[in-house]
């Protein structure tokens, strides 16, 4: 049948697609904010976008690895919420206490991850209502902890990883801690899933786990891992986000739906079995150069709750359409 | 969703042959009298003790009726919180305190829901859209609107709005009647109406209702009508009870997780096709008498934030956990 | 004789695909007649056109000599074209009335009429000789008995044409020589019937007339009388297939690769197995025989709770799919779409998941350089017709996904091979490709296990056969054995009489 090659390539043109389109938007959006405030074409002041950035994009790759096995991770936001008070709590204005504390703060990270992947795994909990519970857990946990009220004061060191910026770099001038950050998560993430067998177990997991559980995968633990990356991704955010915005019971909230926002925009196919790093790494960057913009035109903040649930409803809405016409 | 899973069957059927609503039930009891017990609070098992776990079920429970028909034709509403702050708030403000302003409130709160309903219905059976994205999405868009609107919203419902949460006839009160009458109207819907086969028939296996000649793109917008029209009543209830309206009415009440979980606990399947209302209030009457149980036992306000969520991950495992294929 | 139903000049084309062109066809009141045809060549298409649920692009559809055309599959209904599909529509939480009606319930003052459902449907299976309760949930039914309850379905319209999609696809012999009978019976009733089947036995048994389609074109029309299984398999392949089943093993088989001594689970017993390097050992049975269960047990899917194993004579325990494959089998799944393949991920890929799966997990996903070229090679050597093995497997025909899957466990050269259920749903000539694959693969030492329902595939390519009886091992035949001894020991028969009755 001669119809094959050519839906073969199609396919394919479309997963690259996904790729470029993220890229596509996010240079015009950040156009559009160069029109506005042409300064933000200094190397300066996209590196300050970058930074501020940083924390969307970890948590755009993490939530990737959960999305590609087919689940959802909504608890994402409360594990940043709890990040930043504890580490309010624990650090308590000692400099010395700040990498002991933040290891602790990845251990927490990985009890969430593993809960939530032991509870979609072996519970059969769908992995919505699993991490939408633990989201309600771990919210709770964070305030019945600070009782409510932010307290202590987190130490320069700290809020270094967050604030600070290098100056007189080669090549760019300044560069943010947060972005050297990033870039190792990038780059670790990416390797994680297109370098290695883990990521195409994962991929395969997401795609047909009946299939990969009889070609020999280790679905469970497989997509375990997904939940604790996932987690760990969130930890590392909370961490940059503590840095700059400081200490609040709202840290977190909405940033789970604006990473799962990231990666569908990035052309990462919910429900599993197809997505790319470097696209949720553009799919976050357009997501914030869209807040990025919104903001200078003066759009309330409140209405950034509706402006995520429209982009959701178009990416996800144009993926299907794609879909269709393709088979 | 396969025939192959048939094969759960005659052998295992002695123990499921127990009805679920009933176990839940005798559980939800079974809770309350001991919390009451061990806390010395025997009062509550009094009538009026009673008639306050009661009024615990019915926001929840209202809420809970229209999410059944979302499940049973195979979808989910995750908008409902939102919808539920959005028409609580839309109530207080167009009423302003004022008695003659009320049956057009109740209107607008109606067409809102009836708006609500039909997007997300449309999104997933026209669009094709995940219906968790979609009602996820429809319910952000909803809470952000009203929270960026709310200063300019402000409002109360009327006294005699408000009065109607607190009347009793014949010593039940009256917002527990209305969750029985619709409680009992949404059963013989379901049970014993062409349209109640249907959604089950389209929940149970889409393609073959096709086949069959249903039109069950139709089937689930209208189920999502149904669920958007719950959350609406639920709202109008709870202003009445608050006097007004917040934007954060129903995400403070989990509103969205917890209808899920009460639906599921029933006996009603998340794949769709199977369960019922019985179910549903069965669940309702579960967590009621939980909630009740933690005040009795004075747990505090973030305490039961993450009992909660440990409590739906529970209430689905329940059932969950015997599913033998792979769940994402 | 007017025929019932006639077809003429049919075409349909998708997008660039022709897949019908200028078909004709005919089928008379109280006739069967059969469709052969390979996977694509156009049986599914033109019953869908019959069915309402395509619109065909030119020609005509007439029954009884009127014109009609269908706007949607309700309408074909109504008219009296029924359709039984080959997947399943029924709602397995609901019970056998509720399912024959949907769509029809009958009301009265507008409420459901569930006496007179239960009525009519009991009504309906006694017609079609069975006892099942209307009351009983579907999901409590097996699958012969969900067949019936489907077809019950179809006849409710009291259909004039009814359709039949490969129905004994699913079924065991002893489950469709009964829907044989069923259809027979129908078609005395004055039912015209359309039967589409890949099962030779059955076309033969049952066909007035044979009409075979390839490339979406009609072959030849022609008798029953007319007609030899050679000549059909000719047509529809349109090349001479002489021995569709490969030569039996050249030597004697060698050591055994894979021995089971009193395996037992829920639901098997005492399975004490054998199977040699080189040699092809198929397992029969019927429907509740549990041969599929053996299948899963060996490859640790479903494990055995007591036994011994031994692969290749060293003592292994197998308790998941994983420790099977690390112990040196491999699996063919029975059902490729949902068990077989990772759609949406490249043929590559699929061909190797194994090794990815075994591998390390921070391993390299493509085994390293010296690997990369041998997937692809496997990939060419099993005849994977792909345009470039970089495309989505989704994209491919079963066979193919089929040979794909071999060629992934070629990777790991395992030593015993299990294969559930390997030709079902695939074309006859994919078929004898398949055949000859395991051949080779067992002349290259290895043993092989095929659990399979088509008994004449099992009798004509294994060198020896298992029969199962109800989770037991009934007893061993050589190769070549006569249906009829296969037969006895799958019903536990042993009655050499009512054991010839059923075989005839």
């Amino acid at each position: 049948m001669t119809a094959i090659p050519d839906t073969a390539r199609l396919a394919r043109r479309i997963s690259l697609r996904g790729l470029n389109f993220a890229f596509a938007i996010f240079v015009v959006l950040y156009a559009a904010i160069a029109i506005l405030q042409p300064n933000y074409l200094e190397a300066g002041l996209f590196m300050n976008f970058l930074r501020r950035a940083a924390p969307l994009a970890i948590l755009a790759c993490g939530q990737l690895y959960v999305i590609l096995s087919g689940g959802f991770d909504l608890s994402m936001g409360a594990v940043v919420t709890l990040v930043v008070l504890a580490a309010s709590m624990l650090i308590g204005g000692d400099a010395a206490m700040t990498w002991p504390v933040i290891g602790a703060l990845y251990a927490m990270g990985l009890a969430v991850g593993l809960a939530n992947g032991v509870i979609v795994s072996f519970l059969k909990v769908p992995s919505i209502i699993a991490t939408l519970g633990t989201m309600l857990l771990v919210n709770g946990l964070a305030l019945a902890w600070s009782g409510g009220a932010p307290r202590g004061d987190l130490p320069d060191n700290f809020r270094n990883l967050g604030r600070l910026v290098l100056r007189d770099v080669p090549l760019v001038g300044t560069l943010p801690v947060a972005v050297i950050i990033l870039a190792a998560v990038v780059l670790l993430t990416g390797w994680g899933l297109h370098r290695t067998a883990y990521g195409r177990r994962l991929l395969a997991v997401g795609d047909n786990p009946r299939a990969a559980e009889l070609a020999g995968v280790p679905v469970k633990p497989t997509r375990i891992s997904a939940f604790v990356i996932s987690a760990l991704a969130a930890v590392t955010a909370g961490i940059l986000i503590g840095g700059f915005s400081g200490v609040s019971v709202n840290a977190g909230r909405g940033l789970e739906l604006q990473a799962i926002a990231a990666c569908v925009i990035g052309g990462a196919q919910l429900l599993g079995g197809r997505g790319s790093v470097v696209g949720a790494l553009f799919g976050a960057l357009s997501l914030f150069a869209l807040f990025t913009l919104l903001n200078l035109l003066g759009l309330p903040q409140a209405l950034r709750d509706s402006l995520q649930g429209v982009i959701l409803i178009a990416a996800v809405g144009a993926s299907v359409l794609r879909h269709r016409r393709s088979t | 969703m396969s025939i192959d899973t048939f094969s759960a069957s005659r052998a295992q059927r002695g123990l499921r042959d127990l009805p679920v609503p009933l176990v839940v039930i005798a559980l939800a009891a079974v809770i309350y009298i001991t919390a009451a017990v061990i806390t010395g609070q025997t009062n509550q098992i009094s009538l009026p003790g009673l008639s306050g776990l009661l009024q615990r079920t019915v926001a929840l429970g209202l809420v809970g009726l229209g999410q059944t028909f979302a499940i049973l034709v195979g979808s989910i509403d995750l908008s409902v919180a939102a919808l539920i702050s959005s028409v609580a708030v839309l109530a207080s403000y167009l009423m302003q305190g004022d008695p003659g302003m009320i049956a057009p409130a109740i209107l607008a709160c109606l067409a809102l829901a009836l708006v609500v309903g039909l997007v997300n219905g449309g999104l997933v059976a026209y669009w094709g859209i995940n219906p968790l994205i979609a009602t996820l999405s429809t319910g952000l868009i909803l809470q952000g609107v009203l929270a960026a609107g709310y200063t300019y919203l402000s409002g109360r419902v009327a006294p005699e709005f408000q009065a109607l949460a607190y009347q009793a006839w014949f010593g039940v009160p009256l917002p527990v009647l209305l969750l029985a009458v619709l409680a009992l109207l949404a059963w013989f819907v379901l049970a014993k109406t062409r349209f109640g086969a249907h959604l089950y028939a389209v929940g149970g296996n889409p393609d073959g209702a096709k086949l069959a000649g249903l039109r069950v793109e139709r089937f689930v917008l209208a189920a999502h009508l149904i669920a958007s029209l719950g959350a609406c009543v639920a709202g109008l209830y709870l202003a009445a009870r608050l006097q007004s309206g917040t934007p954060w009415i129903g995400r403070d009440g989990v509103y969205d997780l917890e209808s899920i979980a009460i639906v599921v606990i029933g006996g009603t399947a998340l794949s769709g096709g199977k369960g019922g209302v019985l179910g549903t209030l069965a669940g309702v009457l579960l967590f009621a008498s939980l909630d009740a149980s933690f005040n009795m036992f004075g747990v505090d306000a973030f305490l039961k934030q993450v009992l909660r969520g440990a409590i739906v991950i529970a209430a689905v495992a329940v059932y969950a956990v015997r599913n033998k294929g792979h769940v994402a | 004789m007017t025929a019932a139903l006639e077809m003429r000049g049919i075409g349909k084309a998708f997008n660039a695909v022709k897949a019908l062109d200028a078909v004709d066809f005919d089928c008379r009141a109280g006739k069967i007649h059969v469709i052969c045809g390979e996977n694509g060549a156009g049986k599914s298409t033109l019953m869908k056109v019959l069915g309402g649920s395509y619109r065909p692009d030119t020609g005509e559809v007439l029954l009884d000599g009127v014109p009609v055309r269908f706007q949607h599959p309700r309408e074909a209904r109504a008219a009296g074209i029924s359709i039984v599909h080959q997947e399943l529509s029924l709602l397995p939480f609901r019970t056998v009335a509720e399912n024959i009606f949907t769509g029809m319930e009958p009301t009265r003052w507008g409420l459901l009429d569930r006496q007179r459902m239960d009525e009519r449907a009991r009504a309906l299976l006694q017609r079609l000789g069975s006892a099942i309760p209307p009351r009983a949930l579907v999901a409590d039914l097996s699958i012969a008995e969900q067949q019936l309850v489907e077809i019950a379905k179809a006849m409710l319209v009291d259909a004039r044409v009814l359709v039949m999609d490969e129905p004994t696809a699913a079924l065991d012999d002893r489950d469709a020589r009964s829907l044989l009978d069923l259809v027979v019976r129908m078609k005395a009733e004055g039912v015209a019937i359309i039967y589409i089947s890949h099962r030779m036995p059955e076309v033969m048994a049952i066909a007035d007339r044979i009409t075979v389609l390839k490339d979406g074109r009609r072959v030849w029309t022609r008798d029953r009388a007319e007609v030899t299984v050679n000549a059909i398999v000719t047509a529809m392949v349109g090349r001479e297939l002489q021995d569709f089943y490969p030569a039996r093993a050249a030597a004697a088989p060698g050591l055994p690769m894979l021995e089971i001594r009193g395996g037992k689970n829920a639901l098997l017993r005492d399975i004490d197995f054998v199977a040699r390097a080189g040699e092809i050992v198929g397992v029969a049975g019927l429907e509740d025989s549990r041969k599929s269960a053996l299948a899963q047990a060996l490859f640790g899917d479903a494990p055995f709770a007591a036994g011994e194993v031994r692969i290749a004579g060293r003592a292994v325990a197998i308790r998941s799919p994983r420790e099977a494959v690390a112990a040196g089998i491999g699996y063919l799944p029975g059902d490729r779409k949902r068990e077989g393949i990772a759609p949406r991920q490249s043929v590559r890929d699929n061909a190797l998941l194994t090794l990815q799966a075994m591998a390390p997990a921070l391993a390299s996903p493509d085994g390293g350089a010296r690997a990369r070229p041998k997937v692809d090679q496997n990939l060419r050597d099993m005849d994977v017709r792909a345009g470039d093995f970089g495309q989505e497997i989704a994209t491919l025909s079963g066979g193919n996904q089929q040979k794909a899957i071999i060629a992934r466990w070629l990777m790991q050269n395992p030593r015993v091979f299990v294969f559930a259920e390997p030709t079902r749903g695939i074309d006859v000539a994919a078929k004898a490709a398949i055949y000859g694959t395991m051949r080779d693969l067992a002349n290259a030492g290895r043993a092989i296990v095929m659990v399979s329902s088509d008994l004449p595939e099992v009798i004509g390519v294994s060198d020896r056969i298992v029969v199962m009886h109800q989770g037991r091992i009934a007893g061993e035949l050589p190769a070549g054995a006569e249906e009829g001894a296969v037969m006895r020991l799958a019903l536990g028969v042993a009655d050499p009489a009512a054991a010839q009755e059923m075989a005839s």
